[in-house]
């Protein structure tokens, strides 16, 4: 029961979420977006959305877009 | 279809070294005489004005007076790469920069471009191209490097969309060798619009296809069809390392791979540009609110994940897919064995080069269009008949608006229901701008004619369209919300060219990672952003790995929002290529000089002052009460807690008002406060001390600003 941020590996739990896992972290960087697998979640829907067992996440650190 | 070739003039030469990223000369074209001559550039060119836009600013500040109309043949069409443009080793070195008098501003437009032809054009042995003059008949310009002449043939019988017509030029031109071509061309829809682009094609070896991106904004290819100008053609060798022959060979591999290195191990792990693009934006925006949908009246819509990159990365045809040979970022993707529902390719099979983030909001969601097939053949048919899906886009978006309000109604469209949301109509808009008839021909013209035709001949409301009219300078918005960020409503707002967010991309950093909180960080924001994008402009750079993908520590620095590291290794790598001593300040200080030019030239053209930077009311604000009513919380609390006003019993209109006012004032205090950042007048326009200190202080210029009571 694992999953990676940015390739490490941590304990996966049952119902946690992305703003589980950013304040779980030792990082205080106030990340508007994370993507987990090829899914980009945005900062409103961090509470609501859960990780998935054996999944990616990737912190990304800014969008510039355009 | 049999086509004609001819020489009509052919001009030989013998081919300059590259030294230290410059040929040291460009090249003029008057296709009306025609005559073909070379300009030398010397150093005072270099210093102050750097290459790709500089250069071509300078060469068309020259070609035209301030009363040159885009249409007169004083009107002159530059192209540039840059010092570094041409560059194998480092990402994203393959730009160009065109500029020309726009058919939808009337003054200076700039639009950077991939795709092979700036670096050839270089090794070919010339720093820009300056075309000027207009024919009676179908013109073909080549620049061939390697026979070392540059010829201008009169066509016949070739076809009319870039599609066909790029492909056809490579194999007539390649000898056998489709790399060494790449093709600048437009369509028919820049015949009938003021919004044609250009293509500018790479040749994918993989592939084996011509593929194109687009110089879009502005209309630069009405300007190049209005000379009858078909295509430019340029033809070069394989590129090596040597060719564009740095002054610091190693030092250059040095910093190139670091930077190649760092996408390649970075971006799959943040925004996965090089498999899906910029697609990843269009959910990330509608999340943030920001994707404008119905004529930027919304920041979101429930449909939009239909059109986000989840649903575009299975449609991408897999493969590389750089628009310059090497670049890890690799952005430029397609669609293989696309079939399109209507127009002329009807049920066969075509290659779509995109779509990209800024189509995909323009011909998709402000249309209210969430299938992302349709979008799919609107960004087809807008290559293909040279359109600026950007503009089409927020032109259409505008057109729908004024039916659903009955500002137009059938009667105008030809019986066509131009609601949101009806692809087909979408689609048929596309196909008459092409054709030049019907509704089409009239939406073409772009927002600024269409507020004036609808007013002067349907008898529309002019106010209500010019708060719901999405462009500013003549210019159509790109695609971007920017009712909830101030600084974005400078970024479009005091851009040189029109409200494009190649110059200040600030919404971001300013809603959502709030680097920027107050007044004055703004206003130093809307300062140092356009001068580090401007750079890349002049060298032939692409912006994308400046910031789009940041080194993982990027977050812990001081000024994360400058990607200071990267700033360094460009410094690095320009001093590289050129063999002078950089630094990130010498960066702004090269942009600045570049920047403030433009600026006085808007100023030639009769433009350039502070009521030339206003913006429609709606990229500030909630225009009707349905808007405002969609953020209520938000607006609301604006009211109450910042502006201190008592709502109690307050209808929404009178809100939309009250909410009004202190929106427009603020804009105004921004650009006073830009203004005085940027070293200019409260009217906006350079002191004689900017000028001096920049450089850029010229007889002419100096003559101009005294005629607005500067000296």
């Amino acid at each position: 029961m694992m999953f990676r941020v940015n390739g490490e590996q941590r304990s996966w739990r049952e119902g946690m979420t992305v703003a589980d896992l950013l304040r779980d972290i030792d990082d205080s960087h106030h990340y508007a977006v994370v993507r987990i697998d090829h899914k980009h979640v945005s900062r409103p829907y961090f509470e609501k959305t859960q990780i998935p067992d054996n999944s990616e996440v990737f912190l990304i650190p800014l969008i510039a877009g355009g | 279809m049999e086509y004609k070739i001819k020489p009509l003039k052919t001009f030989n030469y013998d081919r300059p070294i590259i030294e230290k990223g410059y040929a040291n000369q460009t090249l003029f074209i008057d296709i009306s005489v025609p005559d073909i001559s070379v300009k030398p550039v010397d150093e005072k060119m270099k210093d102050v004005f750097i290459g790709g836009k500089g250069f071509d600013l300078w060469l068309l500040w020259h070609s035209v007076k301030s009363t040159t109309q885009w249409t007169d043949p004083d009107n002159a069409i530059c192209i540039a790469s840059g010092p570094m443009g041409g560059t194998l080793l480092y990402p994203g070195s393959g730009k160009s920069i065109v500029t020309t008098i726009s058919p939808l501003t009337g003054s200076v437009i700039d639009s950077n471009v991939g795709g092979y032809f700036g670096p050839y054009l270089k090794f070919s042995g010339f720093d820009a191209l300056e075309v000027k003059g207009k024919t009676e008949k179908d013109m073909v310009i080549l620049i061939d490097g390697i026979d070392e002449k540059v010829e201008i043939l009169e066509t016949s019988g070739l076809p009319d969309d870039s599609y066909d017509l790029s492909a056809i030029l490579t194999e007539h031109f390649a000898q056998g060798k489709p790399r060494h071509i790449s093709v600048v061309s437009t369509g028919p829809g820049a015949k009938n619009t003021r919004m044609g682009c250009l293509n500018f094609t790479w040749y994918d070896s993989k592939r084996k296809r011509a593929r194109y991106k687009q110089a879009g904004r502005g209309g630069i290819g009405s300007v190049l069809s209005d000379k009858r100008i078909k295509a430019i053609v340029a033809r070069w060798d394989t590129v090596k390392v040597d060719t564009n022959n740095p002054a610091d060979k190693n030092a250059l591999k040095t910093v190139g791979r670091k930077h190649s290195k760092e996408i390649v191990e970075l971006d799959p792990k943040q925004n996965e540009m090089a498999t899906i693009g910029t697609t990843h934006l269009v959910t990330i925006m509608n999340d943030f609110d920001l994707l404008p949908t119905h004529n930027f009246q919304y920041g979101k819509h429930p449909e939009a994940v239909n059109i986000g990159q989840e649903v575009y990365r299975p449609i991408f045809d897999p493969g590389y897919d750089g628009c310059w040979m090497g670049c890890t970022v690799a952005c430029s993707h397609g669609v293989k064995d696309f079939v399109p529902l209507t127009g002329p390719y009807k049920g066969t099979k075509v290659f779509v080069d995109g779509p990209e983030y800024e189509t995909i909001a323009g011909c998709g969601s402000n249309l209210g269009i969430f299938d992302p097939h349709t979008i799919v053949e609107m960004n087809f048919y807008c290559d293909a008949y040279g359109l600026d899906t950007i503009s089409v886009g927020t032109s259409i978006a505008f057109a729908m608006e004024c039916f659903e309000m009955g500002l137009i109604d059938e009667t105008q469209t030809r019986g066509i229901h131009l609601s949101f949301g009806n692809r087909l109509a979408a689609l048929e808009m596309v196909h008459q701008m092409a054709e030049g008839h019907g509704f089409g021909l009239i939406v073409g013209q772009g927002v600024r004619q269409m507020k004036s035709i609808f007013a002067k001949d349907y008898t529309a409301d002019p106010h209500i369209m010019q708060d719901i009219g999405m462009e500013a300078k003549g210019l159509e918005f790109s695609e971007y919300m920017t009712k909830e960020s101030l600084a974005q409503q400078g970024g479009y707002g005091l851009a040189l060219k029109g409200p494009q967010h190649d110059e200040a991309w600030l919404i971001f950093l300013d809603m959502v990672h709030n680097f920027m909180p107050t007044f004055e960080q703004k206003a130093e924001a809307l300062h140092w952003f356009p001068m580090f994008r401007t750079w890349f402009g002049l060298c032939g750079l692409c912006k994308l790995p400046w910031n789009d993908i940041v080194p993982e520590d990027n977050k812990d620095s001081l000024e994360p929002a400058k990607v200071m590291k990267h700033v360094e290794w460009y410094a690095e790598y320009y001093t590289a290529v050129t063999g002078k001593k950089t630094t990130p300040d010498e960066i702004i200080r090269m942009s600045e000089s570049v920047y403030n030019f433009q600026r006085i030239f808007n100023l030639k053209m009769g433009f350039g002052q502070r009521d030339h930077d206003d913006i429609p009311y709606r990229a500030m604000g909630p225009v009707k009460p349905v808007e405002y009513e969609s953020r209520h919380e938000r607006y609301d609390k604006e009211l109450v807690e910042k502006h201190h006003v008592d709502i109690t019993g307050m209808d929404t209109e009178e809100k939309v008002r009250r909410l009004r006012k202190f929106r427009e004032t603020l804009y105004e205090e921004l650009k006073g406060a830009v203004y005085k950042r940027r070293g200019w007048t409260a009217d906006g326009i350079p002191t004689l001390e900017t000028v001096r200190r920049l450089g850029i202080d010229f007889p002419d210029v100096l003559e101009l600003l005294k005629a607005h009571g500067i000296e």
